[in-house]
């Protein structure tokens, strides 16, 4: 008897696994980072150029503008070809792009701020990488749109322009 | 012309799941068909594939942009290779390699197959669902022959990052292992069928399951060569959900091997054989899920669509809930109980049968444990590669223990004289070199000198036992497949311990002359310029690699920058050496001075290419010895 119940044993693991899988799938869909729709995380870490207080979560509850939080490294050469990206982001109404650069040094990301152009508001120095864990990052670049103190969407990898127009672009118009 | 080549591609696959429908029925029927009936199914069912996967490299090749799928992955500027291999490098062109390759086995099954005529329909009846399934699939869910309205001039390019040689070969070659053991499979549900799992099933799925395994060894090297010399991260193996999914059915296939042996030698362990036989496949159905639908975030992941995860998850719950509920109803009458002594060949394969699990459950867990607390405590975990070293290591030794003496047991009884007499040479020396080279090198700690040890004795003892000199010439025995493939995995394990032990790495700044010292290398930047290739443009910059003050070679890492889409690679620049590789990778520059660069010293990185070909070559003097013994 036992050994029966013994044989239907993998038929049991296959089915279990696939009610998992089934439900992966479906929260695949929904959203691809489970603090979608959630409060952003709280943080308050160095300035990259500004030595005087910490950037933290305050500064991006407080305004009703639509904001961006791009994480990013200037080893990071995605990050490079979607730069000029963001220098377009920057310049939409109503919207203030803030970043978070992601275990690197001051010197290196301050050199790259500098020779490529500063799209960002403030930028956030996150030279341990605590600060991107929060917010569930799992590689350099990733963008975050947030809205009243909400995340409303996460983009991973560079934003190319046609992202830009086809996606992020109609999010904003929404918000507005 | 080109609806004309839509339409031909649909119709032959058409005619494809018309004859899968035909072979599926001809085994329900218990039939007097013959042979004739289903050799020339199967080989209709190949030609009508073939020619649609024909069509689709052809209008690939042309640039046909009508087709969407090639305007979304080509571009006229590509280099030919690469054409070519964009018509397998997405998600339609390589689920159509996916079916020509179960075809192929299919069709090459039915024409070798020496097994008795039942057995042979019922598999080829099974292989057909597969190929019915998979056909509905590319069919319904992702046609790649479908037309755009307007034809554009010029394609949306194929991501650079998979431009590369080893990347156009690795897909068929890792789908060939893959799909190889969906005819295992087939057997194993065909012979639970008929009550006909015996030592003649076990000699017919040994020589498949060798095929197979050499081929899934194969895709998994060339991936991971890839990744080496492609993405500059500088490894070559970074547990990588997807990569898990190859190595989950390489690992399960490997204890396949092992068990059917005891079933074609002793004629027991039916059930577990059988098992494995599903498992294995059914490992390579759920990687194939994993990577398609989307559900994990990865390099090799083909962009995402919920309706095709759905519709493979279903495929892949209705082929295992029904092969595996088969195998619940039959499996617990097939075994046939027999005595073996402790300490025989049987024991050692079945340990090491049970250590193979063991690593394999650790690898799926730490695969699918992310997907489970993303669920159910909706809480994002990353699992690292510390998980995989520290869990799997201490198996290793148990593991290499048991290979070391298995191969000098007896089958069924005690013989331990035997065994000493044949190791006990390997093991003094083995001690003795290991414990001098770890004198005179430091820093290895007590596990590495243990693994390194036990590694050598497997080497030696396989070596030493299977290439014989007699007479001033060299003498092969019959078991020199197994030798060489256990001894590859020896120099594998010393290969992984010396490359982690004494890599050595260093990231810096620098500009034109300046001189970069890496352990016993200093490196001179000597010059950086630009040069217009045919679909990228690049930097170059130029490093003379220097030892005692004499140039030994010149490294050129690169910065690519390709037009179409948009992207920035950087290719690493290696020099191979026979006991170290070389490896610089630059970033992009800084400003007109800077450039950051990335220089690796990475040991015995040769030998790990060497030890997984060794294991290849050691599976392809097992077969060749079956065939010319049969």
């Amino acid at each position: 008897m036992i050994r029966k119940i013994l044989f239907y044993s993998p038929l049991s693991i296959i089915v279990l696994l696939g009610i998992l899988f089934y439900y992966s799938l479906n929260s695949g869909t929904k959203s691809n980072s489970p603090l979608i729709g959630k409060e952003i995380p709280e943080f308050s870490i160095e300035r990259l150029l500004n030595d005087n207080d910490q950037f933290t979560s305050k500064d991006l509850t407080s305004s009703e503008n639509i904001n961006f939080i791009n994480v990013w490294a200037s080893w990071c050469i995605p990050c490079r070809a979607e730069h000029n990206v963001l220098e377009l982001l920057s310049k939409i109404d109503n919207v203030d792009l803030y970043g978070i650069n992601h275990k690197d040094t001051k010197k290196n990301a301050t050199n790259f701020i500098n020779t490529l152009g500063n799209p960002f508001r403030e930028i956030g120095f996150d030279s341990d990488g605590r600060t991107s864990i929060e917010w569930g990052v799992f590689g350099v670049p990733e963008t975050f749109i947030v809205h009243r103190g909400k995340i409303i969407y996460k983009h991973i990898g560079p934003i190319h322009i046609s992202e830009l127009e086809d996606t992020i672009i109609p999010i904003i118009k929404d918000l507005n | 012309m080109s609806e004309l080549l839509s339409y031909l591609g649909i119709v032959s696959l058409c005619v494809c799941l018309l004859v899968s429908l035909a072979q599926i029925k001809i085994s329900y029927l218990k039939s007097n068909a013959n042979y004739i009936n289903y050799f020339n199914l199967s080989l209709i069912q190949f030609v009508s594939c073939l020619l649609s996967f024909l069509i689709l490299i052809y209008i690939f090749i042309t640039s046909d942009f009508n087709f969407s799928l090639v305007y979304q992955n080509s571009h006229t500027e590509k280099p030919m290779i690469y054409k070519l291999s964009g018509s397998w490098g997405n998600h339609e062109g390589s689920l159509l390699m996916w079916i020509l390759i179960l075809t192929i086995f299919n069709f090459m099954f039915a024409s070798m197959s020496k097994a008795n005529i039942r057995l042979t329909e019922i598999t080829i009846g099974v292989q057909s669902f597969l190929i019915l399934g998979f056909l509905l699939f590319l069919l319904l869910t992702s046609n790649p022959f479908s037309l755009l309205s307007e034809s554009p001039n010029e394609g949306l390019g194929l991501n650079p990052i998979l431009q590369d040689p080893f990347l156009a070969i690795h897909p068929p070659i890792l789908y060939l292992g893959y799909v190889g053991f969906s005819l295992i499979f087939s057997l194993a549900i065909a012979g639970l069928l008929l009550n006909h799992i015996d030592k003649n099933w076990a000699s017919i799925v040994k020589k498949w399951t060798l095929s197979a395994w050499i081929l899934l060894t194969a895709g998994i090297g060339l991936g991971s060569y890839w990744a080496y010399n492609e993405l500059g991260w500088g490894g070559y193996w970074f547990w990588d959900p997807v990569e898990n999914a190859s190595l989950m059915p390489w690992l399960a296939g490997t204890a396949l091997i092992h068990c059917v042996s005891i079933l074609e030698k002793r004629n027991t362990l039916q059930s577990w054989t059988v098992l494995l036989s599903i498992l294995t496949f059914a490992l390579s159905l759920i990687g194939t899920f994993l990577v398609r639908s989307g559900i994990l975030n990865s390099v090799h992941a083909f962009a995402s669509d919920p309706t095709r995860g759905l519709f493979i998850l279903a495929f892949l719950l209705i082929v295992l809930i029904a092969s595996l509920f088969i195998f619940a109803r039959k499996g617990p009458f097939l075994d046939k109980e027999i005595k073996y002594h402790l300490l025989s060949r049987e024991t050692g394969i079945l340990v090491n049968n049970w250590l193979f699990l063991t690593i394999l459950f650790i690898v799926f867990l730490g695969t699918v444990y992310p997907i489970f607390t993303d669920i159910v405590l909706n809480e994002n975990i990353t699992v690292g590669s510390k998980y995989y070293i520290f869990s799997i290591t201490p198996i290793i030794f148990l593991f290499i223990f048991a290979m070391i003496i298995t191969p000098f047991l007896n089958w069924s009884t005690n013989n331990y004289k035997i065994l000493i007499q044949k190791i006990y040479k390997p093991t003094l020396l083995s001690v003795i070199l290991i414990f001098s080279i770890s004198l005179y090198f430091d820093k290895l700690s007590i596990t590495e000198i243990s693994l390194l040890i036990l590694s050598s004795i497997l080497i030696m003892a396989n070596l030493n036992s299977n290439i014989l000199f007699k007479n001033n010439s060299l003498y092969l025995t019959s078991n020199i497949g197994r030798a060489l493939t256990h001894a590859g995995f020896a120099l594998l394990i010393i290969s992984i311990i010396a490359n982690a032990s004494y890599a050595k790495e260093k990231i810096t700044q620098a500009k034109v002359d300046d001189k970069i010292i890496v352990g016993n290398y200093d490196f001179i930047f000597s010059s950086i310029s630009q040069k217009k290739e045919k679909n990228y443009h690049k930097i170059i910059a130029n490093f003379e690699m220097q030892q005692h003050s004499g140039t030994l070679k010149k490294l050129s890492p690169e910065i690519r920058f390709y037009n179409n889409p948009p992207t920035i690679t950087s290719e690493t620049s290696i020099a191979r050496m026979l006991f170290r590789d070389i490896y610089i990778v630059m970033n992009v520059p800084e400003n007109q001075e800077f450039i950051n660069v990335r220089i690796h010293i990475k040991p015995f990185m040769n030998f790990i290419w060497v030890s997984i070909l060794m294991m290849m070559i050691g599976g392809l003097f097992s077969i060749s010895y079956r065939i010319k013994n049969s």
